[in-house]
């Protein structure tokens, strides 16, 4: 793959010494600017789920500073590109710290807003030139450091190594942790959050990379032009330009955008030739139209299309994934240690408006236990294990998980941060990311404490590999490493939810109903993988509904209803409490 | 204090003017959850037959309304049955990716067989101004923002009064139990699609008569649309009223008092405002 990119690429290198046709050398030059772009826009939208219908603003950005730096300070646009990139990156970190917060369409309602009021303050600020825009200094043509010339070549060769270079990026971060993880937080960021991966973080990078790469092709852009104004850099018709390549080429792909690119580029250069005898506005008419098609029948792009028509020719039916038996370990020693304890929840309070969900609940798990926790619908089981995870904040109580000799308060604290202090949890519903595969969900449930930034640009180390390998035989996932979690059956989901849990080893592992909906045999595998886990000294709390399920592996259950914990002990005396019988079972 | 009374009042009225365009796409948004982000080029698609309507029928704005409301029912649900009901289960990014699709498409039909041009209707009955609160007001915009104020009251007593409009709510906010109780869903998304692109309609028709059209006049009510709508918030059709008469307020004051040309920025920015800190909207309660 990588020696068909190279070869690709020193083809197209020297094309413009075979093809001396300056109409179809401005094609190429526009392929690639937009196609850097596009590729930049793939990085935030296509890979992290984050739509900016503003990246126009960051085109813009590169423009105009390294076109600025040149008249105003002399300084050559091969420094100012640069420049523009960092002011660009900067600026997107600034914007994206608090948009990020925002889901769904309000991002991309709010990239669409703030590219607005740039382009307005652009249009009326008079040292950038105001509505009239700037003209490039013609007297500096043809020298290169001045990156201006009169014939297409020198652009082309260096527009085609900038989108080179946006390429390889989205080549690198495909390969990557990086585009693995923007991939879980683009599917479900809590699920990646119940994880540890901080969401936000690779967020910023991936936004910081996408702007600053957008301001590259700016700034070529502008050099190539030789004059800039709002309405041709600023517009908000660039943004979307960017976005509908990338989404129409395939997003998330390494060379969707590029084919997005280059398909509606070449097809307005041309197809506006020919059917502007029809009349104006066909060409876009016919976007338009293809967008929808796409949109409707293959969401994959143009990628996809060419993934089914490879298919197509190819292949046969694809193998159902089966799991391979697992032997069933012995009852093991149990670490039980009455001594420590590793959580206590105290006295934990929580309101939705006027309901109370926990009315005081006080719990502690040792270290190496098993504790259930039992209860009617409604007791505020699930709550519970949303204010110890995270993802609901108390209104009151305290939350201490004990550590390795530390104390950390969790309440309140971000799920990504209490993940990474070695709680893991699954969640009632199940929550595998389903457009990864097997494989690439273990990997998402690695270590995400202290890795720094940097290491997101390199695989997943051999150690996490081969545990994953380990943990895939265990949960009898082995043969199927590349088949997509989303089209696993339910049972097998479970399993797969359950072994990422355990992936970077963690000290206690919440559990939100593992048995429910799933075949007597499956239940079975699931209680051999959790005392077999447990015997390796991993520490469970564990919702369950099947009370023989949890009398079976629990050390203790605590009964919770109405959001209080009526009683404690062992599994054989709640079994025979009246209380418990007459609140279960209404007897 | 005259300049600043003058600017509210004409704020007020060209709110009520972006309430009425709001109305459709929050109605939309609000019963599936999709936004239409070619919601403005059917009020663009509108304003051009009510400029035909004039020109081949000799009919006025008024005289228009029926046919020109007619044909936005019309359009909805073709864009319903068409388009969107093969995407209503689909990811987000595929829902926007449609809507963007049909915007793109709509206004390029409508540059390619109308041609780039301007073009407006002179409406004798509308010439004049009238006095709102000692503040001259044109005519034209006046009936514009009694559109608005009808077509809202119009739509609440469906909803709230008739029985398909009760239905219309139950589908919006639990498809599956109203499903489950009888009502049939589709036809209640058809029904809210072909009311959205109604009231888009009657919007454009009172345009008109003010607003000159183009192919790309949607350009300038896309994002104040949307504004409106998120302004406002969900789950009643007072929001992107409430929303859109914000947004006019913003836009007239700012407009007067600070700057013509950044009577815009002040609109995103308290859009913006409001997006990072309420984001269900100055009267959303519950986001969906």
């Amino acid at each position: 793959m990588t020696v068909l990119a190279g070869a690709l690429w020193a083809g197209l290198a020297v094309l413009p010494a075979v093809v001396h046709n300056a109409y179809f050398l401005n094609g190429m030059i526009l392929v690639f600017i937009y196609g850097t772009a596009a590729q930049a826009w793939n990085l935030l939208g296509g890979y992290c789920g984050q739509l900016s219908f503003g990246h126009a603003v960051f085109f813009g950005v590169g423009a105009y500073t390294s076109t600025l730096l040149l008249i105003h300070a002399g300084v050559t646009p091969w420094s100012g590109m640069w420049a523009g990139a960092a002011l660009a990156a900067l600026l997107s970190l600034i914007v994206g710290y608090p948009t990020f917060r925002l889901r769904r369409h309000y991002f991309a309602l709010a990239t669409l807003a703030l590219a607005e009021m740039v382009r307005i303050l652009f249009l009326n600020w008079p040292f950038v030139g105001a509505a009239v825009g700037v003209y490039l200094p013609l007297s500096l043509m043809n020298r290169p450091w001045a990156f201006m010339w009169n014939t297409k070549p020198p652009y082309y060769e260096a527009a085609l190594a900038l989108f080179g270079l946006a390429c390889a990026l989205v080549a690198v971060t495909d390969r990557t942790r990086l585009g693995l993880y923007l991939r879980a937080i683009d599917q479900d960021e809590d699920a990646a959050a119940a994880l540890g991966i901080p969401a936000r973080k690779y967020k910023l990078l991936a936004m910081g990379l996408s702007a600053a790469l957008t301001a590259l092709a700016g700034s070529v852009f502008a050099q190539y032009i030789l004059y800039i104004d709002p309405s041709t850099v600023l517009d908000p018709s660039r943004s979307v330009l960017f976005a509908v390549m990338a989404l129409l080429g395939g997003r998330g792909t390494v060379i969707g955008p590029a084919l997005g690119a280059g398909f509606l580029t070449l097809l307005s250069q041309y197809a506006g030739g020919t059917l502007g005898g029809l009349g104006r506005g066909y060409d876009y008419v016919l976007y338009g139209l293809a967008i929808m098609l796409v949109a409707v029948y293959e969401p994959r792009g143009l990628v996809g299309v060419l993934a089914l028509l490879g298919r197509a020719m190819r292949r046969g039916p694809r193998r159902p994934v089966t799991t391979a038996p697992v032997p069933s370990p012995g009852a093991g020693p149990r670490g039980a240690d009455p001594r420590t304890s590793l959580l206590d929840v105290e006295a934990l309070v929580k309101r939705f408006g006027g309901v109370e969900a926990l009315r005081g609940v006080t719990l502690s798990v040792r270290r190496g236990e098993i504790v259930g926790v039992l209860g009617p619908n409604g007791a505020g089981k699930s709550t519970l294990f949303d204010c110890i995870t995270g993802f609901t904040v108390p209104s009151g109580g305290t939350i201490v998980l004990r550590a390795g000799g530390s104390d950390r308060v969790l309440a309140g604290r971000a799920p990504a941060w209490i993940a990474q202090q070695g709680l893991a949890r699954t969640f009632q519903l199940i929550r595998v990311f389903p457009g990864l595969t097997v494989l690439e969900n273990m990997l998402a449930g690695q270590e995400h404490r202290g890795e720094p930034l940097f290491h997101v640009f390199r695989s997943s180390p051999r150690e996490v590999r081969e545990r994953v390998e380990d943990l895939l035989r265990l949960v009898g996932l082995e043969g199927s490493p590349d088949a997509l979690a989303g089209e696993l059956s339910y049972g097998q989901q479970k399993l797969l939810a359950l072994a990422m849990t355990l992936v970077r080893g963690p000290r206690l592992v919440l559990l939100d109903e593992p048995v429910a909906g799933v075949t007597p045999a499956v239940i079975e595998r699931l209680k051999n993988h959790i005392r077999a886990q447990n015997a390796a000294g991993v520490t469970f709390l564990i919702i369950e509904h099947n009370i023989d399920v949890l009398t079976e592996l629990a050390d203790r259950l605590y009964f919770l209803a109405d959001g209080r914990v009526v009683t404690e002990g062992p599994p054989e005396a709640i079994q025979r409490s009246e209380e418990v019988l007459s609140l279960y079972y209404g007897r | 204090m005259d300049l600043f009374l003058a600017a509210s009042v004409n704020g007020l009225i060209m709110g009520l003017v972006y309430a009425l365009v709001s109305l459709g796409l929050g109605l939309i948004w609000g019963v599936m959850d999709v936004v239409n982000f070619a919601h403005a080029e059917y009020m663009m698609l509108a304003m051009y037959a009510t400029f035909f309507a004039g020109g081949w029928l000799h009919l006025d704005p008024f005289g228009a309304l029926p046919l020109v409301a007619l044909l936005g029912f019309a359009a909805g649900v073709g864009t319903y049955v068409v388009l969107i009901r093969r995407i209503v289960g689909a990811s987000m990014v595929t829902q926007i990716f449609a809507t963007f699709g049909l915007l793109f498409f709509l206004r390029y039909l409508a540059f390619a067989v109308f041609g780039p041009d301007f073009r407006g209707i002179t409406w004798p009955l509308a010439g004049g101004s009238i006095e709102i609160a000692g503040v001259p007001v044109s005519t034209a915009k006046a009936l514009a923002a009694s559109a608005a104020l009808v077509t809202y009251a119009g739509l609440h007593m469906f909803l709230q009064y008739t029985k398909t409009g009760k239905a219309l709510q139950a589908a919006a906010q639990n498809p599956v139990a109203a499903l489950a109780l009888g009502i049939e869903v589709d036809r209640m998304y058809a029904l809210a699609w072909g009311l959205s692109i109604a009231t888009a309609a009657v919007a454009g028709n009172f345009l008109l008569p003010f607003y000159q059209v183009s192919p790309t006049v949607a350009d300038a009510f896309l994002l104040i649309t949307f504004a409106s709508v998120v302004l406002g918030g969900f789950g009643s059709l007072l929001g992107p009223l409430v929303g859109g008469v914000a947004i006019g307020l913003i836009e007239g004051i700012a407009g007067t008092l600070i700057s013509p040309t950044f009577k815009l920025f002040f609109v995103f920015a308290v859009f913006l405002l409001v997006l990072f800190l309420r984001p269900a909207g100055l009267l959303g309660a519950a986001q969906r």
